[in-house]
């Protein structure tokens, strides 16, 4: 308890710092990773090969690496600090998952669905935006949830390039007190002040939802 | 399942589940007390005719991996070896050397647990970390210094103390707490480990990377276009770490270590390692 | 005027021939039902009307744009062109209203009032203002094929194509059904190409009576000539079977 009292605002301003690149992530991550779902089921055979090999790339490499490239390479031209680089590569990274989990959405939705608006006037993208989308995050639910925590945890990888988040604070602190295993059984806990609400509303977003069907 | 039984299920499963956390915490607290309770390392290195030594595998000159064998090599390992030959001798028990890597935020933890008896790992002595764990007589004199690119125009750390600068430091490194006395303005970017925290200061995210003199030295051999400025700010010299009230082992591994600089041996691995550092005058490191 | 003008027109799916030399004219304000047995062509023909396919050779004119031609917008030929489905197509996350709002308000650009105005007097008029709010998945077959109509009308088009609108309802379903269709049949400037096994609504309503077979129209002519003579071998088989069912 001391070592949570001694320390609770170098706790807070990782907590902070985590939450920032989460939330950030997340919206940043769910806008590429919709688009880019988008682009694999488009007609056109050279665009859905561009869509698959951004997710190919982003999924397939380890995050830290990404994140590496940011910080060291990228960062030469384009300065940026660790924050910044672990924050896009989080969201590179996280939306290669969130743009399979929507792609698989889009394609259990009935295709009478798109048939049936194309008929009735609209265009592709009004469609998409009103009818396929919509219910394509509706099936994608669960799994996006699965995503976002992940994306949470996976937030840790700021502590590598000094991004000032809550494992960061965390190395710190168990360096300065020597007390490695307190130190990380409260930075366990404050990511849990996150996820768990998190996945809390998640479920309840699904049940909600699912009663409004 | 009908609705009673699908709920008799969830209350037994979450019951279930909280007793298995809740044993599992008391496991784990159980094995961390029993490890901090008191063992006697000298009785444990003779009763096992073996010393586990952690050492860097990040650090040029003291303790670096060699990528082929996985063995580290550099100063602070052979002085490792040195000392179990000489620790050997004098107890009259043979015991072997063996090596774990650390790194500069774990070796305290490694130490408590009894993964490593004991480490030699450029680890400077400081009023903090004595409290927790014993230290030998210093076996290396260092001090803190700043390694910045050549046209950089910095000439000091005093140079630094502006909050457009960044100065790159080692996570658990005595550099990481003292570079904020000299420069307070600046800022702080610790990274996990030396080689990053290199690759850092070239990729612009840094301006300096400071920590001791000694381990500057390697990356300025390897790097050309950057130098060490304005000398050691701090005295820091390195001791050989044990877990704490270790008496009986400090006082054998203080009588070995000193033996080996009266012997010629911690002469010849000064030599051995640091006589061909550009602009180090190896000939102060050596024992008088 | 020509409504619908098929000249020429070939259409496959990869090396399979699914409509061969197609020629057909359908007027404004005509009702055509287009029967045939299955697999003859008869959706895929009504589906490349609005685009939902494309043709591979000939001429396809719809309202005189030509969809064939690259430079035609397809979303305009749709606005004109309605079409009801089999399986209904509502929007699964959109109330009824909604489903028929929606169209009008992004494409036609209708003012808030007057659109939530039309819809409720076209769910009046399939006899389902009651289920305005209701969602799709809370009405019956018959009801949401009713829901798909009004859909199609709040877009005002000048043609509707129906493909088999009442094969998937239960038979005590299809009566209210097509009483929608036949209402709608009635107002002389709406074209309807209807494909359809209810020989007894193709009687009572169409102008004209098409039949296919293996992607060809084999026969084109008057509901009566039709059914009282018709001079394909296949048709009168096909009348045979499906008349004595
Ligand atoms: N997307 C497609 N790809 C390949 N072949 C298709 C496709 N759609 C239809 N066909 C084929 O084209 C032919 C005509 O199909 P179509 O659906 O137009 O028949 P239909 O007359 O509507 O039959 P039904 O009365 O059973 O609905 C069939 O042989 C069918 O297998
Ligand atoms: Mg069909």
């Amino acid at each position: 308890m001391d070592l949570l009292q001694n320390n609770f605002s170098t706790f807070l301003q990782g907590f902070g710092y985590t939450l920032l690149s989460s939330v950030i992530a997340l919206v940043v991550s769910m806008i590429l990773g919709t688009f880019f779902a988008i682009l694999q089921i488009l007609p056109q055979k050279w665009v859905q090969k561009v869509g698959n090999i951004y997710v190919q790339v982003f999924r397939n490499i380890p995050l830290l690496i990404i994140t590496f490239f940011f910080f060291l390479v990228v960062a030469k031209v384009i300065p940026m600090n660790g924050f910044t680089a672990g924050t896009i590569a989080l969201s590179l990274y996280t939306s290669a998952f969130i743009a399979e989990t929507v792609r698989a959405g889009i394609l259990s939705v009935n295709s009478g669905q798109m048939e049936g608006a194309r008929a009735n006037g609209l265009s592709f993208w009004q469609a998409m935006q009103h009818i396929v989308l919509p219910q394509a995050f509706k099936i994608a639910l669960p799994s996006l949830g699965n995503q976002f925590i992940n994306l949470v945890k996976n937030s840790s990888i700021l502590a590598f390039v000094g991004g000032l988040d809550l494992m960061y604070q965390g190395n710190m602190v168990a360096a300065n007190t020597f007390d490695t295993f307190g130190t990380y059984i409260i930075v366990a806990l404050f990511y849990l002040v996150i996820t768990l609400p998190l996945s809390y509303y998640m479920q309840h977003l699904e049940r909600k939802l699912k009663h409004a069907a | 399942m009908e609705k009673a039984k699908k709920r008799q299920f969830g209350i037994i499963a979450t019951i279930v589940l909280a007793a298995v956390i809740v044993l599992g915490l008391m496991w784990a607290t159980a094995t961390a007390k029993k490890n901090q309770e008191h063992q006697d390392t000298l009785a444990r290195v003779e009763k096992l005719g073996r010393i586990v030594w952690g050492v860097k595998a990040d650090t040029k000159l003291f303790g670096l991996m060699d990528t082929k064998t996985g063995v580290s090599k550099g100063f602070d390992v052979d002085i490792a070896k040195a000392l179990t030959v000489q620790l050997s001798k004098q107890t009259g028990v043979p015991m072997s050397a063996e090596f774990v890597p650390v790194s500069s935020s774990s070796k305290i933890q490694l130490l408590k647990n009894t993964n490593i008896d004991g480490t030699v790992s450029t680890m400077t002595i400081t009023p903090e970390r004595e409290k927790i764990i014993d230290f030998t007589k210093q076996y290396f004199d260092a001090g803190q210094s700043i390694l910045v690119k050549k046209d950089s125009g910095i000439k000091s750390i005093k140079d630094m103390n502006d909050s457009k600068y960044t100065i790159i430091v080692v996570v658990g490194t005595t550099a990481a707490e003292e570079t904020k006395k000299f420069a307070p303005k600046a800022k702080l970017l610790a990274v996990q480990d030396y080689a990053t925290g290199m690759q850092a200061l070239k990729a612009g995210q840094g301006q300096a990377m400071s920590t001791d003199n000694a381990i500057l030295y390697g990356f300025a051999t390897e790097n050309p276009d950057y130098q060490i400025v304005g000398g050691t700010f701090t005295h820091g010299p390195y001791g050989i770490a044990f877990d704490n009230d270790q008496g009986p082992m400090i006082r054998e591994t203080n009588k070995a270590l000193a033996t080996l600089k009266k012997n010629g041996v911690y002469n010849k691995l000064i030599k051995k390692w640091f006589s061909n550092v550009p602009g180090l005058d190896w000939h102060e490191l050596e024992a008088k | 005027m020509s409504m619908i003008e098929f000249k020429n027109v070939e259409k496959y799916y990869g090396n399979f021939h699914a409509l061969k030399n197609i020629n057909l004219e359908i007027d404004e304000g005509e009702t055509v039902v287009l029967i045939g047995p299955s697999g003859s062509g008869k959706s895929t023909l009504i589906r490349t009307v609005n685009g939902l396919e494309e043709i591979q050779e000939g001429q396809l004119l719809v309202n005189g744009f030509d969809l064939h031609d690259p430079k035609t917008d397809i979303n305009r030929i749709r606005k004109n062109v309605g079409m009801v489905f089999q399986h209904f197509n509502l929007y699964d996350n959109k109330s009824t209203i909604e489903n028929i709002m929606l169209a009008p308000r992004l494409v036609l650009k209708r003012d808030e009032a007057e659109n939530k105005k039309m819809a409720m007097a076209l769910l009046e008029k399939v006899g389902l203002a009651d289920k305005a709010a209701n969602m799709p998945s809370e009405l019956s077959g018959g009801q949401k094929q009713r829901v798909a109509i009004a859909r199609s009308l709040a877009m005002q088009p000048k043609a509707l194509l129906f493909d088999e609108p009442t094969s998937a309802l239960d038979p005590e379903m299809i009566g209210d059904v097509l009483d929608v269709m036949r209402d709608i049949a009635k107002d002389s400037s709406m074209t309807m190409l209807v494909v359809t096994h209810e020989m007894s609504f193709a009687k009572a309503v169409a102008d004209r009576v098409i039949f296919m077979a293996d992607g060809q129209i084999l026969e084109d002519s008057s509901t009566e000539a039709f059914f009282n003579n018709p001079t394909e071998p296949r048709a009168q088989q096909f009348l045979s079977q499906v008349e004595h069912h």
